[in-house]
């Protein structure tokens, strides 16, 4: 069965841009907005890895990754954030919320691939 | 369905974004101790910035980069804003969407405004800052490049690493996928049985891998763990063997101890179920503001116009079900031709619905025009805008941008006085502009309102003598006058401005607004101000009608337009001149016979019918030989041959498959009205 | 379709009308139907007095015989409504051309067309583009758009 990711990102561009590299690569995504809609389609959904932006208007990324970390279900879920600066004191804060890794935009469908096989398997 | 080309998507998302963020602005002009608005402009830019750059519009990036860098200092509370911060970022928001649409466009004109915002968020601070390019941060550092024979590595994760998502398996495949490896278990760390918890990582690694791999590449296995985790390093020598390796643990640089932060994810891990306070304090709307919220699923338009389509289909496919049942006479083919006819209509409803956009997605545009134009003439305004929620089918909308633009200008360049004339005439210096769209019946009405110095119905006249519009002295009333602004190469305007004046633009608004099958008016009063309104029905694609015969024609009158029906009283003929007008509790009310109209042919029905319509506030019955019953009607345009025939709006097609044309209300309303002037005058004429 | 195939002859629906063969330009036909229930356009003019149903679309009829001002015998068996093509004020749009007869599809040899004479024509000139020659017979070259665009909003802004 094909892993599920959960992509959150107040950009549809971006979004798609996710969701369409990570379909053609066999995963099933799911897609959310901001960090509120993405707690619920977490609780909603099974999902193998999520994809957050930080810096996103209503629930912004942090806050997201603090609240679903607090969910037994986030046990053994990657979580990778993505940040356009590669701003060091906003990457520790956002580790020690509880993400796995991190991926600087702006960056390529490959560089996502890579990313994303590395925390979730292919 | 998937093949929507990612850059278009970009596009209108930056469209949206480029509108949130002037909206922000210029609401920032008003209130600029917002912090919420600041929040909202920086992250517009950040979002446009990110995706800019992931879809290959660098230039915008870049542009938006240096921008946000400016605006981030309004955010840290750096610099305050001020006219001439919004001055420079409006232009600089102008600036990225021409660099949208042309990546080259005038780069030093780009340097200006940005060297302009820099100024302007300069305020306290001493020097401007010269930000870093962009790009160049985001590069992974480079780690040294060495290549050796193999790595021996040996790596501890962090206790709670399985919980946050690392996957040592995932580790080991990939180093796997650098060349052979040779991966030995070490258990020593795992506890008793009875201590062990499950989540826990208590195994540690050690891997030979063989072949010429690069450093970086084994550094970049652990990129996301190798904080938090014992890791060491090392080159093999050559084909030798090697003993064991001394570890040498790399300290993660955290904030927490790994011990302390282990218990601390097992306590979340127990009250996990029940933390319900951190989600109720983060459901308190968090900064959201109207124009974030509204947050709806994008489709083409085509494919609205398309889905319209064929509910028009469907619709005139039911019509014809519903006459066939009636004419078959079996009570279950009619059940099922009603429950098909109430589902078509529910259907036709919703798809009528998700074509309806409110009316304040237009304001955006016009608060910028209101504001720039105020600047260059000068002339301070207050711009009001009512009714913002009232919608209109979304063709509708887009076609009334422009005429729009062209009227607010005419308002602002000619209606409006100068400051110092409004102040010498006792009124506030500052004018007022009011722009309202409201509901009415089957109609939208949309009003420009300015409380300038009206219309100059002499000067009016004079130019319409002049362009031939009228002769001389002709008798023309004050709204037919007014109207004549409307007409092609019509301009009053002594002085011609950059922005109006010319005597184009006007003449659009007429035929838009006809084009739209709607209707301008307008009112002034001297001294006073001008208001301009346009009526316009509410869809241009499915009504419900009420469907009559005149002589052996049939007609489709929208049932939204109608009041009642009544009988034509016996007595009452209308070939008796004067007396066109029917009683009703006590009004009169003009009446059109459309036999007459329409020039039938045949008998007269004896007992004729009045269906009594009205547009705003005024009635008129149109006098028909039969009611038949509702019908949906699915309006179809009538063809350039047919377009000057004011009465009909349309035409439709019937359950049988003949086509009835759809009467104008509005016009034939017109229509009577005329009727009741002139009963009007005569009644004058008589007491005089 | 080559220039040179182009001007040597016009591929040509012809029609009847009272006594005299029309050529219509076969290209922009879209069909041809049997007669179908017309409604009637008040104050529209008899040119394009009516409307007809075309597969769920409304389509202007007209009538040819008006501008060429002949005989308007109510329908009969042989009576067929042509739909076509019409280019007006540069826009195209579809209507259908009332036929007292359809008889077929011809080549009109391009060196057979002249131009209508100015004078001394029983129709108006303004109408006619040209008159071709098939077998023995004279065939009716019609302006279309000049009969269209003279006719386009024949009523604008009455009553």
């Amino acid at each position: 069965m094909s892993k599920t990711i959960l992509t959150v990102d107040d950009s549809a561009s971006v979004r798609q841009m996710v969701g369409m590299t990570l379909k053609q690569a066999g995963y099933s995504v799911v897609e959310a907005s901001d960090g509120r809609e993405a707690l619920e389609k977490a609780a909603a959904n099974h999902v193998d890895a999520v994809i957050t932006d930080l810096n996103m208007p209503g629930m912004d990324g942090l806050s997201f990754i603090r609240e679903y970390r607090t969910k037994p279900s986030s046990n053994g879920v990657p979580i990778v954030f993505l940040t356009t600066e590669s701003d060091d004191g906003l990457k520790a804060q956002a580790k020690a919320a509880g993400a796995t890794g991190w991926m600087i935009k702006p960056f390529k469908p490959d560089q996502l691939l890579a990313i994303v096989r590395k925390v979730a398997g292919a | 369905m998937s093949n929507i080309d990612p850059t278009e998507v970009f596009r209108q998302e930056a469209a949206d974004l480029i509108e949130t963020l002037e909206q922000a602005l210029l609401d920032l002009e008003t209130r600029p101790d917002d912090r919420e608005l600041v929040g909202l402009a920086f992250r517009a830019l950040h979002t446009l910035k990110g995706s800019g750059a992931m879809f290959g519009f660098t230039a915008v990036s870049e542009f938006i980069h240096e921008f946000e860098t400016a605006f981030d200092r309004v955010r840290k509370g750096e610099a305050a804003v001020d006219g001439r911060l919004i001055a420079a970022a409006l232009d600089a928001r102008d600036h990225v969407s021409r660099l949208i649409d042309d990546p080259d466009y005038d780069p030093e004109r780009g340097q200006a405004i940005l060297g302009a915002l820099k100024i302007a968020v300069s305020g306290e601070a001493k020097a401007s800052q010269v930000s870093e390019p962009l790009g160049t941060s985001s590069q992974p550092a480079p780690a040294t490049s060495e290549a050796a024979a193999g790595w021996r590595i040996r790596f501890k994760l962090a206790t709670d690493a399985l919980t946050l998502g690392s996957n040592p398996l995932l580790l080991l495949d990939e180093m796997r996928g650098l060349g052979p490896c040779e991966i030995v278990a070490d258990a020593s760390a795992v506890p008793p049985l009875e201590e062990i918890e499950p989540q826990h990582s208590y195994l540690a690694w050690d891997v030979t891998l063989k072949g010429p791999v690069e450093r970086e590449a084994v550094d970049d296995v652990f990129l996301f763990v190798r904080d938090d985790m014992e890791l060491t390093i090392e080159p093999l020598a050559g084909d030798d063997d090697v003993g064991p390796a001394p570890v040498a643990a790399v300290q993660a640089p955290l904030p927490a101890p790994p011990k302390a932060e282990t218990t601390s994810t097992a306590e979340q891990q127990e009250t996990g179920p029940v933390a319900a306070e951190p989600r109720a304090a983060a459901a308190q709307p968090a900064a959201t503001t109207k124009a974030e919220r509204n947050a709806t699923l994008r489709v083409p338009a085509e494919r609205l116009d398309e889905l319209m389509d064929r509910v028009g289909e469907l619709v005139i496919a039911q019509a014809r079900l519903s006459q066939l049942a009636e004419t078959i006479h079996d009570p279950s083919l009619v059940n099922v031709a009603e429950e098909i006819e109430r589902l078509t209509s529910s259907l036709r409803d919703t798809t009528m619905g998700t074509r309806m956009v409110p009316f304040g997605s237009l304001f955006g545009r016009f608060r910028r025009l209101v504001r720039d134009l105020s600047e260059d003439l000068g002339k301070p305004i207050d711009f009001v805008t009512e009714g913002e929620d009232t919608e209109l089918d979304k063709t509708v909308i887009e076609q009334l941008a422009d005429p729009l633009v062209h009227i607010i200008r005419n308002s602002i360049d000619h209606g409006l006085e100068r400051p110092d004339t409004r102040a010498e005439l006792g009124k506030n210096p500052a004018g007022t502009l009011r722009l309202s769209a409201k509901h009415r019946g089957a109609e939208v009405a949309i009003a420009i309102r300015d409380d300038g110095a009206g219309l100059n119905a002499e000067r009016i006249r004079r130019r319409a003598e002049e362009a031939g519009l009228i002769s001389a002295g002709q008798s023309v009333a004050d709204g037919e006058l007014y109207r004549m602004i409307f007409q092609p190469g019509f301009s009053t305007a002594t002085q011609v401005t950059a922005l109006s004046g010319r005597g184009v633009g006007m003449d659009v608004v007429k035929r838009t607004i006809d084009g739209l099958r709607g209707s301008i008016d307008i009112d002034t009063v001297s001294g006073q101000g001008t208001t301009v309104t346009l009526r316009l029905p509410l869809t241009l694609a499915i009504i419900d009608g009420l469907l009559v015969r005149v002589g052996a024609d049939r007609y489709t009158i929208p049932l939204a337009a109608v009041e009642e029906c009544v009988e034509l009283p016996e007595g009452i003929d209308a070939e008796a001149r004067g007396r066109s007008f029917i009683n009703l509790r006590g009004e009169l009310v003009p009446f059109l016979k459309l036999r007459s109209l329409f020039g039938a042919e045949n008998e007269p029905d004896r007992f004729q019918k009045v269906v009594v319509v009205s547009s705003e506030n005024t009635r008129v019955g149109l006098v028909v030989d039969q009611i038949i019953g509702n019908n949906q009607t699915v309006i179809k345009q009538l063809s350039s041959l047919h377009s000057g025939l004011k009465t009909f709006s349309g035409a439709t097609i019937l359950g049988d498959g003949t086509v009835a044309l759809i009467l104008d209300v509005m016009h034939l309303v017109g229509f009577g009205q005329k009727i009741e002037e002139r009963r009007r005058a005569e009644t004058l004429e008589k007491a005089a | 379709m080559t220039q040179a195939q182009e001007t040597n002859a016009m591929h040509a629906l012809t029609i009847r009308l009272q006594d005299e063969m029309f050529a219509l330009e076969a290209t922009n036909v879209r069909e041809i139907l049997d007669p179908v229930p017309i409604t009637r356009v008040p104050n529209a003019g008899a040119f394009v007095g009516g409307l007809i149903n075309v597969r769920g679309n409304v389509v202007p009829l007209a009538d040819l015989r008006v501008s060429f001002g002949m005989d308007r015998p109510p329908a009969d068996t042989d009576t067929r409504i042509v739909v076509m093509e019409i280019e007006l004020d540069g826009e195209p749009m579809v209507a259908g051309i009332l036929a007292d007869k359809v008889y077929d599809v011809a080549d009109i040899e391009a060196a057979s067309i002249e131009e209508a004479p100015k004078v001394g024509m029983r129709w108006p000139a303004e109408y006619v583009r040209g008159i071709g020659r098939r077998d023995d017979d004279f065939v009716i070259i019609p302006d279309m758009q000049q009969i269209f665009g003279a006719r386009a909003n024949p009523a604008a802004n009455s009553n």
